[in-house]
């Protein structure tokens, strides 16, 4: 099985023995509680699934691991600029077909009542502007398109 | 005398305000926008109206609607929470002119006081110390103008503004126009009014504010401080009382300035005065908010003065109830917001799929929010805060610390771990804290310290569960027959 995390993609696949799951030296037990053991150590553990995420609670960590279905892509879309949170573009400052450097600012949107600028994430051309100033934006929608010079 | 409140706000703050007003047995009605119908503040009033209309112009700034609903339902005053209307002097207008009494200041006071140039310009024919800087009249071509005489770093700040927004600190003249041209937008966007002005930016300075109380019987007193000086994006995150820079001289002289500054406008109610101390332990004004300030329980707590409560009486006329100045032990405050510290503070939305908080000695949780709420992005992204009392301040950050580490909140990413690694970084334990201090400790941006065992039990867990084919079934079940729900139709939703 495979998850996306904070850290890349890694696959775990855990040794099951009716409620127990193994792996290396930590143990699951699944019952109508979630009790992980550590080296002979109990500790209560939360999770939830929302969406395709797995979020869980550990020892005063909070992970959100989201499942990779197999056969999915390995890779991660490169060069398209997404909104980080839904909001309402307020600025756009590059055109289509101009030159930009990692870190140049290409667009201004508002959301939560800030500001946030959107800049690039690697030297390229400004392919294709999908909004103009004004527009509605949800959390996730491709802004723009860079290429690779 | 008061008998019904009407509360013109939302989330936490209306929770506060509604439930001191239950204990005081005065009767709290709620207007609530139509996203906001199921939200716990609406429980929490004696009656709940809706605000017609969409967006924030047409429900919680709306006067007109909300002035109606007051004198509709019977009430005889308004209190207006933080943000929104409270610092509106045409608002406190419009109440007192309906016949209501508006719980703050006069309107006078919140012209004075809310327009931070002529707030500077008060508090400096007071003798209060104000930052050196230059009061903006004119627009973008002025900043520039004036910039190079105040020199940098410096701040930019939103004359009519409060909570960090159209504030920019610029840090050489190349960023100064489009800094200048964003702070004047979010101005306009969050006041109506883009006027800006440039101040010094003071580094390894500390934000300590005095909290005064001011009552209709000729007594202003203050409430002792609290340091705010742990700040992201200029909103605070961290706040505590006593602050550690403070001795009782200085406690004193900044209470009797803050006093001061409260005389100047003849107020009346809550306030802050917000001052910035350097490390050399001088202090300049920075301004007034003239309302009940979101971190005013870590003064509630140290000094066992309800804030709220005094409102209520002193908008009533009566006097204040409370002493002598007293002050015991020490209270730590932290805001749990949805937003993803390791993505520069992003705000977040999502669903509070689980959301337990904290109990046990000392803790104090207020909050607008219970599990199964939706986090959007209508609104500010502040999720609870989170307060703690113990004797010491070191048995503060401890109690803070184990609070945290028992709050679970699943199905949204909040600054949770960010705030459990800041009480024990060893700067915030020896006290150097600073309003550049995130920056200062974290110059590439936060990532969780997270050891791999952590990493590799969550692993664990998710794939477990997953396997166990948990994640599948509906989240909640609500098409069985009358009977209360098998715990196997909820087993997905939470885990206890």
């Amino acid at each position: 099985m495979e998850f996306k995390t904070t850290f890349g993609r890694v696959e775990i696949n855990p040794l099951k023995d009716g409620n127990m799951f193994h792996h290396e030296n930590l143990i699951l037990d699944i019952g109508q509680e979630l009790w992980l053991t550590i080296d002979s150590r109990r500790f209560k553990v939360h999770a939830t699934k929302v969406g395709d995420d797995w979020w869980v609670h550990v020892l005063g960590h909070t992970l959100r691991l989201e499942l990779v279905e197999p056969g999915a892509s390995g890779m991660d879309d490169e060069g398209e600029l997404t909104a980080p949170m839904p909001g309402k573009i307020l600025e756009v400052l590059v055109e289509e077909g101009q030159r930009v450097s990692s870190g140049d600012p290409l667009m201004i949107m508002e959301a939560m009542k800030m500001e946030h600028r959107i800049v690039a994430s690697h030297n390229g051309i400004v392919d294709k502007i999908h909004y103009s100033a004004g527009e509605q934006v949800n959390q996730g929608a491709e802004l723009l398109s860079l290429s690779d010079e | 005398m008061i008998k019904r409140v009407l509360v013109a706000n939302r989330g936490e703050i209306a929770c506060r305000i509604l439930r001191a007003c239950r204990e005081a047995g005065i009767e709290g009605v709620a207007v609530f926008a139509g996203n906001d119908s199921t939200s716990l503040f609406t429980e929490l009033a004696d009656i709940s109206i809706e605000l017609k209309g969409e967006g924030l112009t047409e429900t919680y700034l709306n006067q007109e609607q909300i002035i109606t609903i007051a004198l509709e339902n019977g009430c005889d005053s308004v209190h207006p929470g933080f943000g929104f209307l409270s610092e509106r002097a045409d608002f406190a207008n419009a109440v007192i002119a309906a016949g209501l009494i508006w719980i703050g200041p006069s309107a006078e006071a919140i012209t004075n006081m809310g327009d931070k140039m002529t707030a500077r310009m008060t508090m400096k024919a007071a003798g209060v110390p104000v930052i050196p800087g230059v009061e903006v009249k004119g627009g973008l071509a002025e900043i520039l103008e004036v910039a190079p005489s105040v020199g940098f770093p410096l701040l930019l700040k939103a004359t009519a503004g409060g909570g960090g927004k159209g504030m920019r600190a610029v840090h050489s003249p190349d960023n100064l126009e489009i800094e200048a041209k964003a702070a004047m937008r979010e101005a306009l966007n969050a006041f109506g009014d883009d006027r800006v002005y440039v101040e010094r930016l003071l580094t390894g300075s500390r934000h300590i504010e005095i909290q005064v109380l001011a009552d209709s019987h000729g007594r202003t007193i203050h409430l002792g401080e609290r340091e705010c000086s742990v700040q992201r994006r200029h909103q605070k995150v961290f706040e505590e009382s006593p602050s550690i820079a403070l001795d009782a001289q200085l406690r004193e002289e900044m209470g009797e300035a803050a006093c001061e500054a409260a005389r100047a406008v003849d107020y009346e109610g809550a306030g802050t005065v917000e001052f910035l101390v350097t490390p050399k332990g001088e202090f300049f004004f920075l301004e007034m908010n003239t309302r009940i300030q979101v971190e005013h329980p870590v003064t509630e707590m140290v000094t066992g003065v309800d804030i709220v409560r005094e409102q209520l009486r002193i908008a009533a006329g009566e006097p204040m109830s409370c002493g002598e100045l007293q002050i015991r032990g020490h209270a730590i405050e932290v805001r749990l917001y949805a937003e993803d510290p390791a993505n520069n503070f992003l705000p977040c939305i999502g669903e509070l799929a689980v959301f337990i908080p904290p109990e046990g000695p000392g803790v104090r949780l207020d909050t607008g929010v219970r599990q199964g709420d939706s986090v959007t992005p209508d609104y500010d992204p502040m999720l609870a805060k989170l307060i703690v009392w113990a004797p010491s301040r070191a048995e503060a950050l401890q109690r803070m610390s184990r609070a945290l580490d028992e709050f679970i909140v699943l199905g949204c990413t909040t600054n949770l771990r960010f705030l459990r690694e800041l009480c024990g970084h060893p700067d915030v334990v020896d006290g150097w804290t600073t309003t550049d201090m995130i920056e200062r400790l974290w110059p590439d941006g936060w990532t969780p310290d997270m050891p791999s065992i952590i990493l590799d039990a969550g692993l664990l867990i998710a794939s477990a569960c997953e396997s166990s084919g948990m994640g599948r079934q509906k989240r909640v079940n609500l098409s069985t027959t009358g009977e209360s729900p098998s715990p196997f139709n909820t087993i997905s939703r939470r885990f206890p």
